[in-house]
């Protein structure tokens, strides 16, 4: 375990010079935020624009920094052999995935804190104390577990191959999931399926009054699954590869 | 026997030699370290490469286990002033049975049966594509055999890498991107057991000047010495090394070697793959040639250059009696252009006694000494010839 942290630590320390990182996951959905949130006047899922859109926004950043970034730079280590140069090492021989997850714990937080704060203070959504910390959790669950999915392309696809998988990915759980704007009708009944969609939905409806249908967490419990499952069928099937 | 193709990178020091070359039949090693030889065939060479396609056939059964034992055993028997590993022998430290390794119709490692020894120094050497680097990565737990068993102090490969046993540097080892060779050097450290001081790898792998540079900025050559760090990082036992030097200038070969000699001297075991002759001359004590996965001959240096009929003997005749020439004793390949007979001999001292002994009287006798790398090529032919199989050179 103490191989994994020090490995953690070093890609942590990767990524703060990482300005793609940055602009992906917190410049663009700050910079929408700002141009939009106030633009709008209608209600969305039941609740003002500037609180859906937070929620959207913060998820939309969280959930490309656990996918895109991941994902390339995986397929990336992977075809440059630094895969196998940690297999050479005492590492158990999970640790390289369970590092790439653990990152993206970390790697999620910002566009998340940033976004919800300019949701208080910018979009002024005022929630209840407790509101805030399981909006937070939800976004952060919610994006966190496309890191599983990141490590499944990363394994799968070549580096010239894993912009346009995972730019489909992104788009179409950024427009169907209604994270771009809100989805009603036909796009809604496809997209309420997605892990996007739920996360937001939990967001925008602990707000409206804390109820929340039991099957949008299940959901979000099956995509992990989902996600999981891949992730772990690419790893043991290139084994011999890496 | 003769169409070896493109060379083995050779020095030029112990090829064919120039002389040879205006005799235009004869082929030699270039400056540029290819290999020529005239297009036109004698009979005299087919001839021999028969005898050797014959000779090898008969042995070929005997030669995986039998001639394994005997080389073994003499193996032990010789002394090793060659390498720079001594004579220290001990507990068996890698055990190759039987190990074979297929992808679909091909063989890439086809039987391998071997085994390292405490503190050897140890070159596996083939050309590229003979199953050096699938045999490695077998070694080290990232693929796993297809039949057969390896073990690496006495357990699974996996158990040995997992508990720091073993420091290895692969050809396909890549870098973490973005990072100093430094903080690359004190993560990899991190990990090890039984780590060495993070300086103490930096100053033996001759990388201290830039550790501070970004990994993605080195050379190639610093590239390979950053990797080999991350090799001898650990306090490992056994050092694999996979064509070390690749990409290496002289100098920095050079440089290399002399770090590898302090590790060696520590009573490491080292198993390195190479296809730069010169380095398995110097710096093993043991060579296993490989060629189309299969062990072809296992012995020191000099066992080797012998096994491969290793000595030149050159001579001009008045009468040249070709049959007679073909029945010398030792004889491994004949070739003769008008009155200058070339023998390669694996005992040249029997066959220009029997030439003496018959009556002739030959003038300007040469022998010279074949280096590893003819008797590797010459080996390797065999082989390929043995199988049918024209060898086809360097194929990447």
């Amino acid at each position: 375990m103490a191989g994994t942290l020090a490995l953690t630590k070093a890609e942590l320390r990767r990524l703060v010079h990482n300005k793609r990182y940055f602009i992906f996951t917190v410049a663009f959905p700050v910079v929408l935020y700002l141009l939009i949130a106030r633009s709008v006047t209608k209600t969305a899922y039941g609740v003002s624009f500037g609180g859906y859109y937070m929620i959207a926004m913060a998820m939309f950043g969280a959930f490309s920094g656990a996918l895109n970034g991941n994902a390339q730079r995986i397929s990336q280590e992977k075809k440059e052999g630094w895969i196998r140069q940690l297999r050479l090492t005492p590492l158990p021989a999970n640790a390289y995935v369970v590092t790439k997850v653990l990152v993206s714990f970390a790697t999620t937080v910002p566009a998340i804190v940033i976004v919800l704060l300019l949701g208080r203070f910018y979009g002024n959504v005022h929630l209840p104390g407790w509101e805030w910390p399981v909006i937070g959790v939800t976004i952060w669950f919610g994006a966190t577990i496309f890191a599983a999915l990141a490590v499944a392309v990363g394994y799968r696809f070549p580096p010239d191959q894993v912009q346009p998988v995972t730019l489909t990915v992104y788009f179409i759980f950024a427009i169907i999931g209604g994270l771009w704007f809100p989805v009603g009708g036909f796009l809604e009944s496809i997209g309420k399926f997605t892990p996007t969609y739920e996360a937001v939905k939990i967001g925008t409806d602990v707000i409206q009054g804390g109820s929340v249908p039991v099957g949008l967490p299940i959901g979000l419990v099956i995509w992990l699954g989902i996600f999981v499952a891949l992730a772990t069928v690419a790893v043991r099937s290139t084994a011999e590869t890496v | 026997m003769s169409q070896y193709g493109t060379g083995y990178g050779a020095s030029g020091s112990d090829g064919g030699g120039p002389e040879y070359d205006t005799h235009g039949r004869y082929g030699g090693y270039g400056r540029d370290g290819e290999y020529r030889t005239q297009a036109g065939q004698d009979d005299y060479q087919d001839h021999a490469a028969i005898r050797l396609a014959a000779d090898h056939a008969a042995d070929h059964a005997a030669d995986h286990a039998a001639d394994h034992a005997a080389d073994h055993a003499a193996d032990h028997a010789a002394d090793h002033a060659a390498g720079f590993g001594g004579s220290r022998r001990g507990a068996p430290v890698v055990t190759f049975e039987n190990v074979s390794k297929h992808y679909g119709r091909l063989r890439a490692v086809d039987g391998l049966t071997l085994d390292l020894r405490a503190g050897e120094t140890v070159a596996l050497l083939g050309p590229n594509g003979a199953g050096k680097s699938t045999s490695l990565d077998m070694l080290l737990a990232l693929r796993k055999p297809t039949i057969g068993r390896i073990r690496m102090f006495g357990d699974e490969p996996h158990h040995a890498v997992k508990s720091g046993r073993v420091g290895a540097m692969l050809q396909s080892g890549g870098l973490m991107p973005e990072v100093t060779v430094r903080e690359l050097v004190e993560l990899v450290t991190k990990l090890h057991p039984n780590p060495e001081p993070v300086a103490t790898t930096l100053k033996r792998a001759g990388i201290a000047q830039f550790a501070d540079q970004r990994v993605d900025r080195l050379s190639g050559g610093q590239t390979q010495r950053v990797r080999f760090a991350l090799a001898i990082c650990g306090k490992s036992e056994l050092i694999v090394l996979d064509e070390p030097t690749a990409a290496m200038d002289v100098e920095t070969r050079r440089l290399f070697w002399n770090s590898m000699k302090e590790e060696v001297a520590q009573g490491r075991t080292l198993l390195f793959a190479t296809h730069y002759l010169e380095e398995a001359d110097q710096a093993a004590d043991r060579i296993l040639v490989i060629n189309r996965g299969r062990l072809l001959a296992d012995g020191t240096p000099a066992e080797i250059k012998e096994r491969a009929g290793a000595k030149r003997l050159s001579l001009r005749l008045d009468q040249v009696d070709e049959p007679f020439l073909l029945g010398l004793p030792g004889l491994v390949n004949l070739e003769v252009r008008r009155h200058v007979v070339q023998i390669q001999s694996r005992d040249s001292d029997a066959t220009l006694y029997a030439i003496l002994d018959a009556g002739y009287r030959p003038r300007e006798i040469e022998v010279t000494s074949l280096g590893l790398e003819q008797a590797f090529l010459a080996i390797t032919a065999e082989d390929d010839a043995a199988n049918g199989h024209a060898y086809a050179g360097e194929t990447n």
